[in-house]
């Protein structure tokens, strides 16, 4: 008999092999999120609130273990112990090896973002770039254009969701001060753009940018004069 | 035999009969004799979906033996090859049904001479509803993006299953079993059939292994229809993947149909979508399905309960 979700190994609870890399399991785990999550249109009416919490907390786990080399190597071994999965790991010894965020390769532009908050929200909890991008005191238009690459969001679907025209969001993210619309437009895009991707808090990353804005356009007008 | 293939999708409006319709124009298009019946009785318009706003005759002058024969019902639409049972005028519901009624239909249906028949069978969850969708193995489910019609195609999809597994059992004897399931697995196993089968499975191995070879089989098919940009590709995909991991049920998932303002324009034209609006996403994407689901079919099984 088919197993229950419950009964599943963790590797098949997020529908990877056993050699799968770090970010093979980063990537099952934010589209098991996306699929188990409350409020994702894929699972709704199918499970009740009880069961749901419980697969979640199960993806939580299996996510948290498989993710740590550590917990991963005991769970493998007590897998390998059980039976369930072969000896020589299927994986090659450098595919364990936490993988740089860049190379993650992914499909552009199949992600209608706005259907997609989870993903993004997860994606953004899991980059250390975007991490390092919105730490940082300054938040240029650079800046914001990594973080929606990183994020694999393209500017036509920005500009379609929110209704700001391309030709503002291309000078927003080339730091183009002089073309950039009037400081209170400005701020509304930047707002929106920001919520489209899921960043947070909107408020305060919209009210750092506008002072680096405000900063780059000093430093600009000062080299003019010289 | 005919191929047959019932399309249902619990909600009303997902789009099933503008399916149904262009499904029917495809086949029929490939040169097949091709058949169209409409089952939404009380609510039917595949009549003017495939241009015949006033059939001649309809399902209903079988029922009421006015003619022998289902063939005696059938009538030809303008496109070349395609042919129509019309359920209008028809003021029975399908839900009612009487079962000596459904079982002499299931039995002419599947006695008719075409290459290719397609059912459409309305909104509801009627146990008719889905005898006739378990009339073949190749039914398709048709759902919209939106929660309701999620929540809809997954309580069919559920019903279906649950009626596949009452064919095997008495009344009394899936009572017992509805009993031990929820004793087993809680109040909330009345509405899975994944929690009876592993009661079936402890308790009935014969019937269980019939069951199981008998859901293998199934090339139950998903279409999402009414895809709006900004909607999830993969939700299809995700459906499927949700079913056959929690349900043990596996689904095929056949493709995405664009929302297009221009299937209402046709459709109020009264003229094929796909002859109007030829190049349009949604027309290609209606190809794609087509050429999925009219690819060579291996031999199809017809279930042996009628
Ligand atoms: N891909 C589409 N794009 C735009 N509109 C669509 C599409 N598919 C269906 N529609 C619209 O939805 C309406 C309902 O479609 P249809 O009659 O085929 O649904 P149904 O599932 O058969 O409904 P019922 O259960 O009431 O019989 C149609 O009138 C049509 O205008
Ligand atoms: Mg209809």
């Amino acid at each position: 008999m088919r197993k229950s979700f419950a009964e599943l190994n963790y590797y098949e609870m997020l529908d990877i092999r056993p050699g799968a890399a770090a970010f093979e399991i980063r990537q099952a785990y934010g589209a098991a999120l996306q699929i188990y999550q409350p409020g994702s249109l894929v699972s709704h009416s199918f499970f009740t609130e009880t069961e749901r919490r419980e697969i979640l907390s199960l993806i939580e786990k299996a996510y948290q273990t498989l993710i740590q080399d550590q917990t991963r190597k005991a769970y493998d071994d007590e897998l390998m112990s059980r039976g369930e999965i072969d000896r020589p790991a299927q994986a090659g010894p450098d595919a364990r090896k936490p993988v740089g965020i860049f190379s993650i390769s992914r499909g552009r532009g199949q992600q209608p973002a706005g259907s997609n908050q989870e993903s993004l929200k997860t994606r953004i909890r899991q980059s250390e770039r975007i991490a390092e991008l919105t730490g940082r005191h300054a938040l240029s238009g650079e800046d914001l254009k990594q973080i929606r690459t990183e994020l694999d969001v393209t500017l036509e679907q920005i500009s379609q969701a929110t209704k700001i025209r391309q030709d503002h969001l291309i000078n927003i993210e080339e730091n183009r001060l002089a073309r950039l619309p009037a400081a209170i437009f400005l701020k509304g895009f930047v707002k929106s753009y920001l919520k489209y991707l899921c960043l947070e808090p909107v408020e305060e990353l919209s009210a750092r940018y506008m002072e680096t804005v405000a900063s780059l356009a000093q430093h600009e007008t000062a080299q003019e004069q010289e | 035999m005919a191929h047959i293939w019932p399309i249902g999708g619990g909600k009303g409006g997902s789009g099933k009969s503008f399916i149904t319709s262009s499904l029917g124009r495809l086949s029929a298009g490939l040169g097949r004799r091709t058949l169209v019946i409409d089952l939404d009785l009380g609510a039917a318009n595949l009549h003017t979906l495939v241009g015949i706003p006033y059939p001649s005759k309809s399902f209903s002058d079988f029922l009421l033996k006015k003619v022998d024969r289902l063939d005696d019902t059938i009538v030809e639409t303008p496109f070349e090859n395609l042919f129509l049972i019309s359920g209008a005028q028809d003021h029975f519901d399908i839900a009612n049904l009487p079962y000596e009624q459904k079982i002499k239909t299931l039995r002419a249906i599947m006695k008719l001479d075409y290459d290719c028949i397609l059912l459409d069978l309305g909104a509801g969850t009627s146990f008719n509803t889905i005898d006739f969708f378990l009339i073949s193995q190749n039914g398709i489910f048709i759902t919209t993006p939106e929660p309701t019609s999620i929540e809809n195609v997954y309580r069919l999809i559920r019903s279906v299953y649950f009626r596949r597994i009452r064919y095997c059992f008495s009344v009394s004897q899936f009572k017992a079993l509805e009993e031990e399931a929820i004793e087993q697995f809680g109040e909330g196993a009345f509405n899975k059939p994944e929690c009876m089968m592993k009661v079936i499975e402890r308790d009935h191995p014969e019937p269980y292994r019939d069951l199981q070879n008998d859901f293998n089989a199934f090339r139950f098919r998903l279409i999402i229809n009414q895809m709006h940009k900004r909607d999830n590709a993969a939700l299809g995909a995700h459906v499927c993947r949700i079913i056959e991991k929690h349900m043990g049920l596996q689904i095929d998932f056949t493709g995405n149909v664009s929302y297009d303002e221009r299937v209402h324009d046709a459709i109020c034209q009264q003229v094929s979508f796909l002859d109007r609006y030829p190049y349009t996403k949604t027309a290609g994407e209606l190809r794609a399905v087509g050429r999925q689901i009219f690819q060579p079919a291996g031999r199809q099984l017809m279930l042996q309960y009628v």
